[in-house]
């Protein structure tokens, strides 16, 4: 559940952020490109404003300062045609300023000593005070008009002039200028200036218009006069007391002083500039009548303000936007995987072994719906491999369960009771059958028919099944079609065409058949192709034989049969592959010559010692790796065919019981026509062992009983005495120090290196609480 | 078993007949018991009558022998019979007595 959602959520998170990460980039170049075009855009606007702005401002102060020029113009002509009246020029000041209610003042102003008889200075000046028009002459010692600006400047430049603005003295602090129209009268043919026209213009009107203009949220007009003097500012302080260029030295600002350049020489244009700490951009046009600037200044940052405030409510609305779509996205994301949850716990339950989950409706016809049928189809396939694995393994169990039967039934074919045949004092045999993992195909059998062993050992080709059944069908017709035949030769021909009929599976057997004459030792056989057995007499060798064909294969072959007469005491040792090619961890394989040196070093008294020392060996040769083949051995000693002898007598465990002792040796070496001098030997070695049981084997108890017997084994004659007393091995006796003087030897210890002296071989062991002391003597 | 001791010419004679085995070990060790504790110095087993002996009379021989030793005398066995003798052989035992044949 907690993967699944964590998945989900993962993946879904992944998805809300690429998208996001997306638009989010998608929106900063859209904003930033916006941003930029637009700033672009206003700046030009603004300026385009700016400028329109300041030319309509010039046109509108234009169209106050021109008409009194026009004005000027006119009267100029009228004191032209008046010159010879200069007591009209008074009354024409009077009706200049009655007329044009914009002058409020207006002189003419003569040249000195123009008539001779108005004197030096002559300048008929009216004026408005209150609703009434005054009339004074200018002139005099204490006003030497000749000297003023307005005089002076447009009598040199022979110009009209506006003066700079100045405050009137006495009409009432209002800031003025003065036009000077200089007027020329024809004399002798040449023009010449004979006065100055004044009109005296009040800036209130022109002030306050420019005051007025207002640029964005605090940018301003300013009028500079042609000197640089403020004629107009928000900052009154500056009207009048300030020019640009002290305003300049004061700021420390030299760029506002090469502005102030650019002005005087009726430049305009933009310029930005720092003032007051404020990037500000200003744009200044000539008043072309006056040769005075407009400037217009606003502060560069609020051109930007329209800007910025969209700016944020596009932000703001971006931001919202993006919250909005992730969310949106977010949920239709968990939307469109949450099958995918239930797709897993579907996936887990099935795991579990639970096919028949029911699986998330689909609507969609999207990869959801490949998934669920997908799933689908996983889920109805497994409950079909499911259901096809157990009945194959239902199917194998019950093949592996008959094999393991088909195994104990083919070992049960296999005698195992041993020995064989009891009775039988000719022969001693043992064998085994040790199985690999398979069902495999060694066998070995024998039986004994008219006095003749008949034996053999086998190997079938292959494993599994199909051997195990040829190696059954060996076996039997190895019980039948011998008693149809006389010898081994005829067997293994007969063995040959029953195995070799209907063979169309080629598979063979390599079989040794022997027959041995248990009277004579006589050994009749026939190798068909299977390793040769070892022959162990007083050395060990491998058996001569005619290695012939495996069974099974040419149903004619003509078998060659051998023989070979066996001594009393020799054995044939009768082995398949599994012993030879046992492989050890190193791929060794164990080998004939190891088996040989084995056989040739060691001595064993019985076919089964023989067979478990070999066993031995192998195992320490094949050591941890696994059993590839079966391993099959069989070992049949010839006793030989002289007469059985077997005698034995219960003592019981007192010392007058030793003559009993006694007379039983003696007649044991009468029977077998002893010498005395062994009879002696043995009779003393017999009293050592059993006087050791009445001694010491029931301590205190009395009547109990000591077996002895005697048998004949070919050269071998056996004695056992077994007793259950307490346990007591005397083949672990020390051996008294012979070499000792009369005064050192202990008394007694001699009893059991008697026996070990007189006998060729003791053996102690101890079987079901039965004390069994067994000593041999070859006779 | 039958044992016959006589003293000659200052020796112990024993003469010993039939079988020394465990069964009549205790009878011989009854029979010797005045030589281990007289004072005779020399003893002389005749054995030419003996026919057996098991490790219990070897036992015995060599009591009998260890207490001649300690008297300072010795002990010789005279006339035993090969078989015997080769019993003695086994056990390293015929180097610690003196075998004798009588000229007779």
């Amino acid at each position: 559940m907690s993967i699944v959602n964590k998945f989900k959520q993962s993946l879904s998170a992944r998805i809300v952020t690429y998208v996001l990460t997306l638009c989010v980039l998608l929106f900063v170049l859209s904003l930033s490109g916006f941003y930029f075009f637009s700033k672009h855009r206003i700046e030009e606007m603004t300026y385009r404003n700016a400028e329109i702005l300041t030319e309509n401002t010039v046109m509108q102060t234009e169209a106050i300062l021109a008409p009194i020029m026009k004005i000027a113009d006119n009267y100029k002509w009228m004191i032209t045609r008046m010159i010879n009246h200069p007591d009209t020029f008074m009354d024409l000041t009077r009706q200049i300023v009655a007329q044009n209610p914009e002058i409020i003042g207006s002189a003419i102003a003569f040249t000195p000593n123009y008539f001779k008889e108005k004197g030096l200075y002559f300048s008929p000046y009216s004026y408005r005070d209150g609703d009434s028009i005054r009339s004074i002459q200018l002139g005099n010692e204490n006003y030497e008009y000749f000297v003023m600006d307005w005089y002076q400047i447009p009598m040199s430049i022979q110009q009209p002039y506006w003066s700079e603005p100045y405050y009137d003295e006495g009409g009432g602090n209002a800031l003025m200028t003065t036009y000077s129209v200089p007027v020329y009268l024809d004399s002798n043919g040449k023009e010449i200036i004979v006065a100055i026209l004044t009109m005296d213009l009040p800036l209130d009107r022109f002030t306050e218009m420019v005051s007025s203009l207002k640029i964005l949220e605090t940018g301003y007009a300013s009028v500079l006069s042609r000197n640089g003097t403020f004629v107009t500012h928000p900052n009154k302080e500056l009207i009048m007391n300030q020019t640009i260029f002290s305003y300049a030295k004061e700021k420390n600002n030299p760029e506002l002083r090469e502005i102030g350049r650019d002005m005087q020489r009726n430049k305009s244009g933009f310029v930005s500039s720092t003032l007051d700490g404020i990037e500000r951009v200003m744009y200044y046009a000539p008043l072309p009548s006056s040769n005075w600037t407009l400037a217009v200044l606003f502060p560069k940052s609020e051109m930007y303000l329209p800007l910025r405030s969209i700016s944020i409510i596009l932000l703001i609305v971006i931001i919202i936007g993006l919250g909005l779509l992730t969310v949106i996205i977010a949920r239709i994301i968990t939307r469109q995987l949450s099958p995918l949850h239930h797709f897993a716990t579907s996936a887990r339950d099935v795991a579990k072994g639970n096919f028949n989950i029911i699986l998330p409706d689909i609507h969609t016809q999207d990869e959801m719906r490949e998934l669920h049928d997908a799933f689908e189809y996983m889920q109805h396939n497994l409950v079909h491999y499911i259901q096809t694995l157990k009945d194959t393994t239902s199917a194998k169990e019950k093949i592996e369960s008959e094999l393991r039967i088909a195994r104990e039934i083919q070992m049960g074919m296999i005698p195992k009771t041993f020995p064989p045949f009891p009775s039988r004092k000719e022969i001693e045999q043992f064998a085994v059958l040790i199985p690999a993992k398979e069902v495999g195909g060694d066998l070995y059998d024998y039986f004994i028919h008219e006095e003749k062993l008949y034996f053999i050992i086998g190997d079938v080709s292959g494993k599994g099944i199909p051997a195990s059944l040829l190696m059954a069908v060996t076996r039997s017709l190895f019980r039948t079609v011998s008693l149809h035949y006389n010898t081994a030769a005829e067997i293994m021909a007969g063995l040959n065409r029953s195995l070799s009929e209907n063979n169309e599976s080629n598979m063979f057997v390599t079989l040794f058949l022997g027959l041995l004459d248990l009277r004579t030792g006589m050994l009749e056989y026939c190798n068909a192709g299977h390793n040769p057995p070892l022959l162990i007499e007083k050395t060990s060798s491998y058996f001569s034989v005619i290695p012939n064909l495996p069974l099974g294969l040419y149903e004619d072959f003509e078998f060659k049969q051998q023989s070979y007469q066996l001594n009393a005491g020799s054995t044939l040792f009768l082995y398949t592959d599994g012993i030879t090619e046992a492989e050890n961890g190193e791929q060794v394989l164990y080998g004939e010559e190891r088996l040989l040196a084995f056989l040739s070093e060691k001595e064993f008294a019985t076919p089964q010692l023989l067979i478990e020392g070999v066993l031995e060996d192998v195992t320490h040769h094949v050591a941890h790796a696994p059993q590839s083949d079966d391993m099959t051995m069989l070992a049949i000693t010839f006793v030989g065919g002289q007469e059985k002898y077997e005698k034995s007598i219960t003592l019981i465990n007192e010392i007058q019981q030793i003559p009993v002792l006694y007379e039983f040796i003696e007649g044991v070496g009468h029977d077998l026509g002893l010498e005395d001098a062994l009879v002696l030997k043995l009779n003393l070695a017999l009293e050592e062992a059993v006087s050791n049981v009445i001694l010491y084997a029931y301590p205190k108890e009395p009547g109990k009983k000591i077996v002895v017997s005697v048998s004949l084994k070919g050269s071998d004659l056996i004695f056992t005495v077994t007793d259950s007393g307490i346990p007591f091995d005397p083949t672990l006796s020390e051996n008294p120090n012979l070499e000792l003087s009369a005064e050192e030897r202990p008394i007694g210890g001699l009893g059991i290196y008697l026996i070990k002296q007189i006998m060729n071989e003791v053996t102690y062991s101890r079987i079901h609480d039965i004390n069994i002391f067994t000593m041999k003597k070859k006779i | 078993m039958e044992v016959k001791i006589e003293i000659i010419e200052g020796c112990t004679l024993v003469k010993i007949a039939g079988r020394l085995d465990t069964a009549t070990a205790g009878e011989f060790e009854k029979a010797i018991a005045p030589i281990l504790e007289g004072t005779m110095q020399h003893v002389i087993l005749d054995c030419a009558d003996f026919t057996y002996i098991s490790s219990s009379g070897l036992r015995l021989f060599l009591v009998l022998q260890k207490s001649a030793l300690a008297k300072g005398g010795k002990l010789s066995i005279r006339d035993m019979s090969a078989e015997i003798k080769s019993i003695f052989d086994m056990t390293g035992f015929s180097s610690l007595f003196t075998f004798e044949q009588s000229n007779v």
